[in-house]
């Protein structure tokens, strides 16, 4: 498959600060690929380098085949990181306004249909709620049906339901051949939208690939995560593979069926507990194991009854 | 030929917001009345004497309308390109077919056509008002362009400096006051100190003046003076052209 995108030992700096540091990456076309970090990762400099919009310190890039300066700006659509529009206008005057940007756009109801603000289209952008305006936003970036679209956290401070729409809508898009590249720092969208990941972190890509090779890769096994109510001297006793949370236990390696042998372990020495939740390994595990963040969950990693004979559980 | 309707976009789209900017409205058509006001009604011009307003009525037009030419385009310019950085929306339109000199065309456009009617509701105030008869030559109608096309590639050139709206109006103002006074519009050149005045013919607001005074006072031709302000409005559009930021 040809690749709409390559981006080859991309480095940036500002001052001192390393925003990208020697990243390189491909996107396949009609692929949706999604770039995933923390606010600060790197995530918009790295858009703004494939799009031309900020120039680099070193390394190339290839949009469609050409320097991103050079690409044909009616094949792209882009839509920027906390992107406003001019706000007195209604969204079928914005997006009557960015079409008239190219020399062929779609229609305007089709692109109001396709967000689903046909409804809402004589409204005022500043009017509209937070999700209607992020969805007047993606509309803008597909006035001209490009080939190759840039969301640059396209769901940022909107509602689950709006979310889940735009959700939809990049599904659709994807489906009808579009190359998508997103970066977002919800780690359920990349999971749920992209063919494959990128997982940036300080300016450097640690891993990539499809996210359900990169949660068998490095995901680890289920959990199941015990809120506890009594004191660290009940986990002393128990004979279980488990480590110590800031409130109670995760038991790695527990399959659903298991689940019923772990509650009579935890009966039979009288372990007070308030829930259990079983969870499968996700891409946030990934991306917390691979870029060393895992503390920060208040996990310890060692064993439940080592940690609290030793005096070092975090409880 | 798309440029052209691209252009035709970015002006319907910023005339419109324009408009639905009440107070934007309101202020930049009663900022000049309101110096008509001062200076035609309650101050009043002395013929006969002397001092600041020593000279008719119809000698101080160029000063009246260059306070349009002058502190419209700069503020609404400059205004419009922060807007645009805090919105991204320059680095949305450098992915678009878009260029910045199109995107500055289509804002200058706009402004010729608010200063133009701004403009023609001054003239038609100080006539009532004063009972000043304003000559009329054609050739107001391009001086006004050019000082606008001018002045909007220093408003975009400040837009690109300052960081911010407030840093837009606080720079546009301290470009904007010194010219009005130092460039023959309210202060005739013969009440400046004899060695400042070779400086007067620096100021790029000096060549509107002195040709919109030549066309509607003192009745010459004022085509050397549209000739300098047709460069220069060139000179400032590129240099607002290449100015204009292609990212937040």
């Amino acid at each position: 498959m040809a690749a709409a995108v390559t981006a080859d030992s991309l480095s940036k700096r500002y001052g001192d600060t390393v925003a990208l540091d020697g990243v390189s990456l491909t996107v396949d076309t009609g692929e949706v690929f999604a770039l995933v970090g923390p606010n600060g990762a790197g995530k918009t400099t790295l858009v703004r380098s494939l799009t031309g919009t900020t120039t680099l310190d070193s390394g190339s890039v290839s949009v469609l085949g050409t320097s991103p300066g050079d690409t044909d700006g009616e094949a792209i659509g882009l839509l920027p990181q906390s992107f406003r529009p001019p706000e007195r206008l209604t969204a079928r005057e914005l997006l009557t306004y960015y079409g008239g940007l190219y020399d062929e756009s779609r229609p305007v109801d089709d692109v109001l249909a396709d967000v689903g603000l046909d409804a809402a289209d004589d409204t005022w952008y500043t009017n509209l709620s937070g999700g209607q305006q992020r969805r007047v936003c993606v509309g803008i970036t597909l006035v001209n049906d490009p080939d190759l679209l840039f969301l640059d956290e396209p769901t940022t401070g909107i509602d689950p339901a709006g979310r889940q729409s735009l959700w939809s809508l990049v599904s659709d898009l994807s489906a009808s051949g579009t190359t998508v590249f997103l970066t977002t720092h919800y780690m359920e969208e990349a999971e749920t939208l992209a063919d494959r990941v990128a997982l940036l972190d300080d300016g450097s890509v640690v891993e990539s690939g499809p996210p359900a090779t990169l949660v068998e890769t490095y995901g680890g096994g289920t959990h199941l995560r015990v809120e506890t109510s009594g004191g660290d001297g009940q986990l002393a006793t128990l004979d279980i593979d488990a480590t110590a949370t800031e409130d109670g236990l995760r038991v790695s390696n527990v399959s659903p069926e298991d689940i019923g042998d772990v509650v009579g372990i935890l009966d039979r020495h009288g372990v007070e507990y308030e829930s259990l939740t079983w969870t499968e390994p996700s891409l946030e595990d990934v991306y917390l194991r691979l870029t060393g963040d895992e503390a920060d969950d208040g996990e310890t990693d060692a064993p439940a009854a080592d940690a609290v004979a030793s005096g070092s559980g975090q409880r | 030929m798309s440029s052209v309707l691209r252009v035709g976009s970015e002006a319907r789209t910023a005339w419109c917001s324009f408009l639905r900017r009440r107070t934007a409205v309101f202020f930049t058509f009663g900022f000049p009345l309101i110096l008509v006001a001062i200076f035609g009604v309650v101050v009043q011009t002395n013929p006969t004497g002397s001092g600041l307003f020593g000279h008719p009525t119809g000698y101080y037009v160029p000063g009246y309308l260059a306070i349009i030419v002058l502190f419209t385009p700069l503020t609404r310019i400059g205004s419009s390109i922060a807007r645009y950085r805090e919105g991204n929306r320059f680095e949305k339109l450098s992915t678009t077919p878009a260029t910045p000199a199109e995107w500055l065309a289509a804002h200058t456009l706009v402004n010729v056509g608010i200063i133009l009617l701004a403009s023609a509701v001054v003239l038609g105030v100080l006539e009532f008002l004063t009972g000043w008869s304003v000559v009329l030559s054609p050739l107001l109608v391009p001086f006004v362009v050019f000082a606008v096309v001018m002045f909007c590639g220093l408003g975009a050139v400040l837009g690109r400096v300052a960081d911010s709206q407030d840093g837009v109006v606080a720079a546009s103002n301290a470009v904007a006051l010194p010219l009005v006074f130092l460039s023959e519009t309210f202060v005739a050149p013969e009440m400046l100190p004899a060695w400042f005045r070779p400086a007067v013919g620096l100021s790029p607001l000096t060549y509107f003046a002195r040709g919109v005074r030549k066309v509607t006072y003192l009745q010459e031709s004022g085509l050397s003076e549209l000739f300098v302000l047709a460069l220069l409005a060139a000179v400032f559009f590129g240099l607002g052209a290449y100015a204009i930021p292609q990212s937040g």
